[in-house]
């Protein structure tokens, strides 16, 4: 009887062919790296690219009230000065832009195409905020390369899907499909004074490294902040209870909606991860880093501002541990114990009876 | 009313929403939810009261302190599980072998008889008795009575509300595969069947976690594969051991290859999480019930119904024509060798390579319905292949034997080595869903490629453990 | 085996006059919907009333796809639907969506809300906002039978008297209350109990004023549209579902005078 090829190989060559072909399929199917996604990420057309980009940073000069020619449409989009004014040119000769002596302002198709691009990133922004177990800081990043090649019919889909947001995660207005954008709301922090306070309804998230200090630092949009004062190149404020030095660079960043009709909140919040077995405290609120589905699943459970929480029982290996909360008991996760905000009570001696 | 007017003014009434969505700021939905509730503890202050204690409810946490506790947690819940299977195992031998005896034993040859009689021409009679009666019948007496009694018991201590509580010490497990604490539920529930694993996936909420319960779940070793983990166990391991621990050394075998199986599935887990399932959102929440007295006579009736009659159908409607298709690959001639001859001589070298032969892919092929007739298809199988006199029922026909020993004569007489019966071992834990929990998989997730991911991962993982095994084990001896 | 011989200390007087359907609905005079969280016994509260056996376990969120069932009580034929239980109305879970579109589109005669008498506060959230969609409904307050034992008291008329609707203690898994809460179900379906529901008051005035804008343009569109706060509330959510049926003019079909007995398949969200 003859014996198969494959029956004659050593063991150890076997083995060896074996790890090989474990390795190839590895970095075939890796994911980002792998074959399979760089192969998706030659699909990406440049020129599309580039050309979406130049409009969206025209539209946010144009929206800023500030004005921009051919050197910043360059720095922006990180190309050289030639291929920057190809772009222009290409742009002009679509129609969609004008030049008037080296300022560059966008036609109303232009405009329209603008907005359309802004939408895109921002639904898809919001997207990997709420839906997604995505970094902050790779929102921007992510949303950027995706926009370039989704369909204006998914990011639709999707828009219809969480509720047709209105805002994305950094609190930018996301225009309409017909283009509509409210006018430009708040101040810069920086140009506050002492004694104002207000809640933080943007945070600028260009350019990237400003924007992850910000992020660690701990701000969010929908935080209250309160400005202690303003000395030259320094303005202090207070918000959850830390206090912050900021150079007015860095506080330009952040856009501020001043509040007349609340008193600062002033006291800093525990988290709920802090309380011991047996302890009882009022709920502050829900770290707005919790979004999305895990947010609406803590609210519907009872974990809103104002409800009283106990922690009861910790599971046998300590994490999640039970806390009680009108009437029910349920198993919460250090990880989201520590995105809920809560007031100690002064007197703190609960019994299991209530 | 013109109705291009009305299309228009109900545009309007909809841009004029989005416009005022604007001013209301970003955290609107938040305001509407606490506005309820604030209207909902308003209205509970004044009708409820609270008078004394809460007897009941300071009852529930004193057992909670227990059966959470940090010593007592995890043995308590061994114990309950061991007990469970136990109850399954042990009970379901007697009815099983009643339902053999009737089904198999006696009917089988009572519908021969009876189509010899009416003179039904031999194919037919094979393909319709021998075919697909034979293969549901073994399906229906093995398959009941361990899921008639397993299915109850769990159903039980689901109402008595004493499952949130295993999700809820086990999560810290699951939570490092990044997996949900109920995942722990479904696999315990894949030890009684994988389709309904599949389906106990549903109290998970989180969609991601959902779908690594369920792509996982098939790492739980069902009840259709514990007897051929038994079975094999005691004739390959048992025999390299001194007589004496035969015994505990192939139950060893098995609990070790059921550990494997929760090792692999938290493992896998672990894979999904950080590959193909990365950055999907995840929520996590977990209520636990008060303890509630369960109704014992009408648990019973709902599980048999909602559960064991439900798989079971399903089990029945998919080995039907699985036992059709057996007996004709067996019957179906091309040359001299049935087709299963062809196929079998065919993928030998490759099966050898992972240690295993034709006859075993040959056999998951074909027994893909349940795994409960995957052994009498290999014994079938190998006595039409290695020509044995005298054994078994014919072609096409599958049968088990009572002697433990005679069966271990046929595979040996099939060319089974201690390799193969280890490699058997690992591939009955690591290898596809049955086509039950395939269509069940479908059916829960809506998607192909879900289910072709559940279907073929583990067959890849499998063929994988079994070639290094396989390897290794001749590198070793040489 | 009749599960009304269990029912020893239920009231007599209304024993004969109910037959349960199980799954024989044909041509029935009202339509009842059941909602309520998880865990709060409903799914036995509708195998009561149907004599159908919906398993019942105690493990939230059991019943994840509709059913339906039905009875005859005083001559009057009812088809139950079960709705699978949820915390809310208001998040975007399929569950979610399933019981909102049955309450709002479906239209039912009848929208009975069973919840645990033990976190009466807890279940109110989705009572409240139930109450928001429809006129029509009964508080079943169930699992008295635990409340009493955590001695925990309800003040059933001031309970009434807030939600503006009947309110009907009961322990279902011992069949207490059941009678009561037929009788209820026939009150409100028949109109002789008129429901003045709850509606939210501790919004912000700016909310309400947004409310009050988007709900007159709505009342002008679509007059007869009994829930318009709801609805406009639910445009400003930016609620999809919502928003298509202004779209298509599906809300124009929902008439506060004429309710029930539309086919129900025209929904086609299957869980």
């Amino acid at each position: 009887m003859k014996i198969p090829f494959i029956l004659e190989i050593q063991p150890g060559a076997m083995l060896i062919i074996g790890l090989l072909l474990m390795l190839l399929m590895f970095w075939i199917f890796w994911p980002k790296r792998g074959l399979l996604a760089l192969l998706s990420k030659l699909k990406i057309n440049n020129q599309r690219v580039h050309l979406e980009d130049a409009l969206k940073f025209l539209f946010d000069c144009e929206y800023k009230n500030t004005i921009c020619n051919v050197n910043s449409i360059a720095g922006n989009l990180n190309i050289n000065m030639e291929q920057a004014s190809r772009l222009v040119e290409r742009l002009i000769s679509m129609g969609l832009i004008t030049m008037n002596d080296e300022a560059i302002r966008l036609t109303d198709t232009g405009r329209s195409n603008s907005l359309r691009v802004i939408r895109v990133h921002r639904v898809w922004e919001k997207y990997l905020a709420d839906e997604t177990s995505m970094a902050p800081a790779d929102w921007h990043n992510e949303a950027d390369r995706l926009e370039h090649f989704v369909t204006v019919e998914d990011t639709e889909k999707l828009a219809a899907q969480m509720g047709h947001p209105v805002y994305d995660p950094h609190g930018d207005p996301i225009p309409t499909i017909d283009g509509e954008l409210p006018s430009p709301k708040g101040k810069p922090l920086n140009q506050m004074k002492a004694g104002e306070s207000g809640v933080i309804i943007h945070i600028e998230d260009e350019p990237k490294y400003i924007y992850e200090q910000l992020v660690v630092q701990g701000l969010y949009p929908g935080m209250q902040v309160y400005v202690i004062h303003v000395i030259e190149n320094k303005i202090t404020f207070a918000a959850n209870g830390e206090e912050y030095t900021f150079t007015p660079l860095f506080a330009a960043h952040l856009t501020v909606e001043l509040l007349s009709d609340k008193a600062p909140e002033k006291q800093k919040h525990d988290l709920l991860s802090s309380l011991s077995m047996g302890e009882e405290a009022e709920i502050a609120g829900i770290s707005p880093h919790c979004r999305g589905q895990q947010r609406r699943r803590l609210m519907d459970l009872g974990i809103v501002p104002g409800s009283l929480i106990a922690a009861e029982i910790k599971s046998a290996s300590g994490d999640p541990v039970g806390y009680r909360v009108m009437g029910t008991t349920i198993g919460i996760r250090k990880q989201q114990a520590e995105q809920i905000f809560i007031h100690r009570k002064k007197e703190n001696h609960y019994e299991s009876n209530e | 009313m013109d109705p291009l007017n009305t299309d228009l003014k109900k545009e309007q009434i909809l841009s004029a929403a989005n416009t005022i969505r604007w001013d209301l700021g970003m955290d609107f939905h938040d305001t509407v939810i606490e506005s309820i509730y604030e209207d909902a503890s308003r209205i509970a202050r004044k009708s409820v009261k609270q008078k004394g204690d809460k007897g009941a409810y300071s009852m529930d946490l004193k057992i909670d302190r227990i059966v959470t506790s940090k010593w007592l947690g995890f043995p308590l819940m061994f114990v309950m599980l061991a007990v469970v299977f136990w109850l399954t195992i042990a009970g379901a031998n007697y009815p099983s072998a009643m339902l053999s005896a009737f089904l198999i034993d006696y009917l089988h040859p009572v519908l021969n008889h009876a189509a010899a009689s009416i003179q039904m021409p031999w194919w037919l009679a094979g393909v319709l008795i021998d075919g697909a009666y034979l293969s549901m019948a073994w399906v229906i007496s093995v398959m009941l009575p361990p899921m008639a009694i397993f299915f109850p018991l769990f159903t039980l201590l689901e109402d008595l509300g004493y499952l949130p509580r295993v999700a809820f010490n086990m999560d810290s497990l699951f939570r490092k595969a990044g997996a949900h604490g109920k995942q722990a539920l479904s696999m315990s529930m894949g030890f009684g069947c994988n389709a309904a694993g599949v389906i106990a996936a549903r109290v998970i909420d989180s969609p991601r976690e959902r779908l690594i319960a369920i792509i996982t779940n098939n790492f739980s070793l069902c009840n259709g594969r514990w007897p051929t983990q038994i079975l094999i166990a005691t004739i390959f391991i048992g025999s390299v051991v001194p007589a004496q621990i035969a015994g505990l050394a192939s139950a060893g075998a098995v609990v070790f290859v059921a550990v494997l199986g929760i090792v692999f599935s938290l493992v896998v887990s672990w894979g999904l999480s950080k590959s193909v399932l990365r950055g999907e959102a995840s929520a996590f929440s977990l209520e636990l019930p008060p303890y509630r007295p369960p109704r014992i006579l009408q648990t019973i009736y709902t599980s048999m119904i909602d559960r064991t009659i439900f798989v079971l159908w399903r089990a029945i409607v998919f080995a039907i024509p699985a036992g059709i298709v057996i007996w004709l690959v067996a019957n179906i001639h091309i040359g001299d060798l049935s087709i299963a001859q062809h196929f079998i001589d065919w993928s030998n070298p490759f099966a050898l390579v992972f240690g295993l032969n034709g006859v075993i892919l040959l056999a998951y092929i074909i027994a893909i319905p349940a795994n409960e007739i995957v052994i009498p298809t290999i014994l079938m199988l190998t006595v039409l292949n290695s020509g044995l006199s005298g054994m078994g029922a014919g072609s096409g026909v599958m049968f088990e034997l009572d002697s433990t020993a005679d069966t271990a004569s046929i595979l040996h007489a099939g060319g089974w080595t201690l390799l193969t019966g280890v490699n058997l071992m690992l591939f009955s834990l690591l290898h596809n869903p049955c086509s039950t929990t395939i269509y069940t998989i479908y059916k829960e997730t809506n998607s192909v490629k879900w289910t072709v991911i559940s279907t073929f991962l583990p067959i890849l993982l499998g063929l994988a453990v079994c070639f290094f095994t396989t390897q290794i084990w001749f590198m070793i001896m040489g | 085996m009749s599960p009304m011989n269990n029912c020893e200390t239920c009231p007599v007087h209304n024993k004969a006059n109910l037959i349960k359907l199980g799954l024989n609905m044909e041509q029935v005079d009202f339509v009842v919907a059941m909602a309520g969280n998880p865990n709060t016994g409903k799914s036995t509260v509708f195998n009561n009333l149907t004599g159908l056996r919906q398993h019942t376990g105690n493990w939230p969120g059991k019943t994840v796809s509709r059913a339906e069932g039905g009875y005859v009580y005083n001559e009057k034929r009812y088809k139950v639907v079960d709705l699978p239980g949820t915390y809310s109305l208001l998040s975007t879970s399929t569950d979610e969506e399933v019981a909102r579109n049955f309450i709002l589109f479906g239209q039912p005669d009848v929208t009975v809300i069973v919840v645990d008498a033990t976190r009466l506060e807890r279940n109110l959230n989705l009572t409240l906002q139930i109450l928001e969609i429809t006129d029509r409904a009964v508080l079943c307050l169930n699992l008295m039978d635990e409340a009493q034992r955590n001695n925990i008291e309800i003040d059933e008329r001031t309970l009434s008297k807030e939600l503006g609707i009947p309110v009907i203690p009961s322990a279902a898994r011992r069949k207490q209350g059941m009678n009561e809460l037929l009788n209820a179900i026939e009150e409100v379906a028949t109109g002789k109990f008129v429901c003045r529901p709850h509606r939210i008051k501790s919004r912000s005035s700016k909310i309400n004023h947004a409310i009050a804008e988007i709900a007159a343009k709505l009342e002008a569109q679509f007059p007869g549209l009994p829930n318009t706060n709801w609805v406009a509330l639910r445009l400003l959510e930016g609620d999809n579902s919502i928003i298509e049926a202004v779209r298509s003019g599906e809300l124009g079909h929902i008439n506060a005078s004429e309710s029930g007995k539309i086919n129900t398949g025209v929904l086609t969200i299957d869980a």
